[in-house]
């Protein structure tokens, strides 16, 4: 039970990251990150029943997908944050709100309430560590998350162009001055966040059932991760993971599965109310 | 910032032309019943009831500017209080809807004090969270009947419903324009949205001030709450305190123009009649959320002022509208 949590934590760390980052360099709370999962999903399902083969081939031409329409979206985003208006923060809110309810409403209008899956080659296989066996799906879902964490974290820290995004989203306005193009990193950004959530998106549907309702599960547990890491800070999103696959096994253990949502929506209001930087005091 | 504040202050002189439209669409809403079918007189109920709830959201949304995204759980607190009363305890519907209207503003207080000092993105998100949390504690208790619902005493008389709801209504757009356009409450309201520390500055007592716009604003959802339970006689957590009431809150007031007296009204007009002009006529569908999805988009990116902006302003010229695009996409 418990690691089986912190196994789907590394993909909730995927989404997570680039959520948090989202927010820190574009000041962008984005709604639609359920949606760009559930997108996601559908374009690995869509995609295994037409060409044949296994969903993990597909990975890399899903993230360049969701990249060009990461990218294609992102001036629209710009514009709703920027420009004279007296609220962008809650401009940009309710516009990716909106896009939230459109890629919801057209998921439904085209595909229905019906449940589906993909199968991989990995599916029912199992992999015994010890005394464990766990299901070998849910294996290379962690590693795919650790190994996605560990290519981000190089590109922040040690790629010349990680180092202005971190410049960006500690101080926009400064990076700005010291001339970091924001509106460029922005979209670049917005564009590597959408690619890597809806790749991770494909696993998450290998694993789980895929429904056009099923945003709203993964919206909130990315609001939950990137809350508790303190909004913007990149590293806490990893400890928050654990956190959260902690708290579910917890919760589902010894108070009952059905109190595990409760638990999670006032930890994540407690969190906001007492350190509205997150637990770890870092966030922005 | 200037322009927003004048453009609240400078309400012409009233004569009897500028009311009008008002008087006829009061004298349309009063026959209406008596003219339509049952299932019109139903869709104008609930564009009443959306009416309402979207000009309840606008007073902290709108107004104040706090993005509120846990409002549902006020309607779904009125709807459960309100049926909860009259089924165990037996208690009339009058008064079950006060209560539930004054529970609802006593929760608001309970939960503004913390939650107000937050701002922006992060009370959306804490507001967000506390909605959800309540319908999940809703799901769970026993005395809610937790999943299965809650069955009321049934009471089948729409036009009773309609007037009911009307009179709600009616005072949420009376209480706006009185307490909000009309007076300083107002004025102060409109100077913490444009800058919260100028407005502590010169004297706002922000503090309770966001806190009495918060409860005025929860005190409504509560009293609709209890009329739309007893109206359609079940409840169930996913139907009153689902994440589609606030979104639809939120949808109709930002289309309609927030910060604005009749932008909810007409937001939610047009946002019901759409859903059920198609519900009409192609049968049940989720359609209706692509063209909203869209709209709202739409609005945010070309008018943020929303439709009734749209009215007050001139129309783009189709150069302009290009102009505007390829600047936006940097062509």
């Amino acid at each position: 039970m418990l690691i089986d949590g912190l196994l789907i934590g590394g993909l909730i760390i995927v989404v997570g990251i680039g959520f948090s980052l989202c927010f820190g360099v574009m000041h962008i709370v984005d709604f639609a990150v359920g949606e760009w999962v559930m997108l996601g999903a559908y374009t690995g399902y869509i995609m295994v029943r037409y060409f044949g083969y296994d969903p993990m081939i597909y990975l890399p031409i899903i993230f360049l997908i969701f990249c060009g329409v990461g990218w294609m979206i992102y001036p629209l985003i710009y514009r709703a944050v920027s420009g004279k208006r007296h609220n962008p923060v809650i401009m940009g809110l309710v516009f990716t709100f909106g896009l939230s309810i459109l890629a919801k409403g057209g998921a439904l209008s085209v595909w229905g309430y019906h449940i589906q899956s993909i199968t991989t080659w990995l599916s029912g296989k199992s992999i015994s560590i010890g005394v464990l066996t766990i299901p070998a799906l849910r294996f290379a879902g962690f590693v795919f998350g650790i190994l996605v964490t560990i290519l981000f974290m190089i590109f922040l820290y040690k790629t010349k162009f990680g180092i202005i995004i971190r410049a960006t989203a500690q101080d926009r306005d400064t990076a700005n001055l010291l001339g970091a193009d924001v509106r460029k990193i922005g979209g670049l950004v917005y564009s590597l966040y959408a690619g890597v959530t809806g790749m991770s998106g494909v696993l998450i549907g290998t694993l789980f059932s895929i429904h056009a309702a099923m945003g709203a599960k993964y919206c909130t547990l990315a609001f939950f991760v990137v809350v508790l890491a303190g909004m913007g800070y990149v590293p806490g999103v990893i400890i928050a993971a654990l956190v959260l696959g902690l708290l579910q096994s917890f919760v589902g253990v010894y108070i009952g599965g059905r109190y595990t949502l409760v638990a999670l929506f006032m930890v994540m209001y407690g969190v906001l109310l007492i350190t509205p930087k997150g637990i770890l005091r870092r966030g922005i | 910032m200037e322009l927003q504040a004048s453009k609240a202050q400078a309400v012409p002189v009233p004569s009897v032309w500028r009311f009008t439209p008002l008087g006829l669409l009061l004298v349309i809403c009063l026959i209406l019943p008596w003219l339509a079918s049952p299932l019109w007189i139903r869709i104008a109920t609930e564009v009443l009831m959306w009416a309402g709830l979207a000009q309840s959201w606008n007073i902290i949304g709108g107004y104040t500017g706090y993005l509120c995204f846990g409002h549902g759980a006020f309607f779904g607190l009125g709807s459960y209080v309100t049926g909860l009363m009259m089924v165990k305890l037996g208690w009339p519907f009058g008064i079950g809807l006060l209560f539930s209207g004054i529970l609802a503003s006593l929760l608001a207080v309970i939960i503004g004090y913390p939650t107000l000092r937050l701002r922006g993105a992060y009370f959306a998100i804490a507001t967000w969270a506390f909605g959800e949390m309540v319908r999940q504690i809703a799901t769970i208790l026993d005395v809610t009947g937790g999943a299965f619902g809650l069955q009321l005493p049934s009471f089948l008389n729409l036009r009773y419903f309609y007037y009911v709801m009307l009179a709600v209504t009616g005072l949420t757009y009376l209480t706006t324009y009185f307490l909000l356009e009309r007076a300083r409450f107002g004025y102060k309201l409109l100077a913490i949205r444009e800058h919260e520390e100028a407005a502590e500055m010169v004297g706002v007592d922000t503090v309770s001030i966001k806190m009495k716009a918060f409860a005025l604003s929860a005190f409504f959802p509560g009293v609709l709450g209890g009329i739309y339970a007893y109206w359609v006689t079940y409840i169930h957590p996913d139907s009153v305190l689902g994440a589609q009431l606030t979104d639809f809150m939120v949808v109709m007031a930002f289309l309609g123009g927030i910060g604005s007296l009749w932008g909810p009204f007409l937001g939610a007009v047009v946002v019901q009649l759409v859903q059920r002009i198609l519900w009409l006529f192609w049968g049940e569908g989720t359609f209706y959320l692509v063209i909203i999805g869209a709209a709202i988009c739409a609005v945010v990116l070309f008018i943020p002022n929303g439709l009734i902006g749209l009215m007050e302003s001139r129309f783009l010229s189709p150069r302009e509208a290009v102009s505007q695009l390829r600047k936006t996409f940097k062509w």
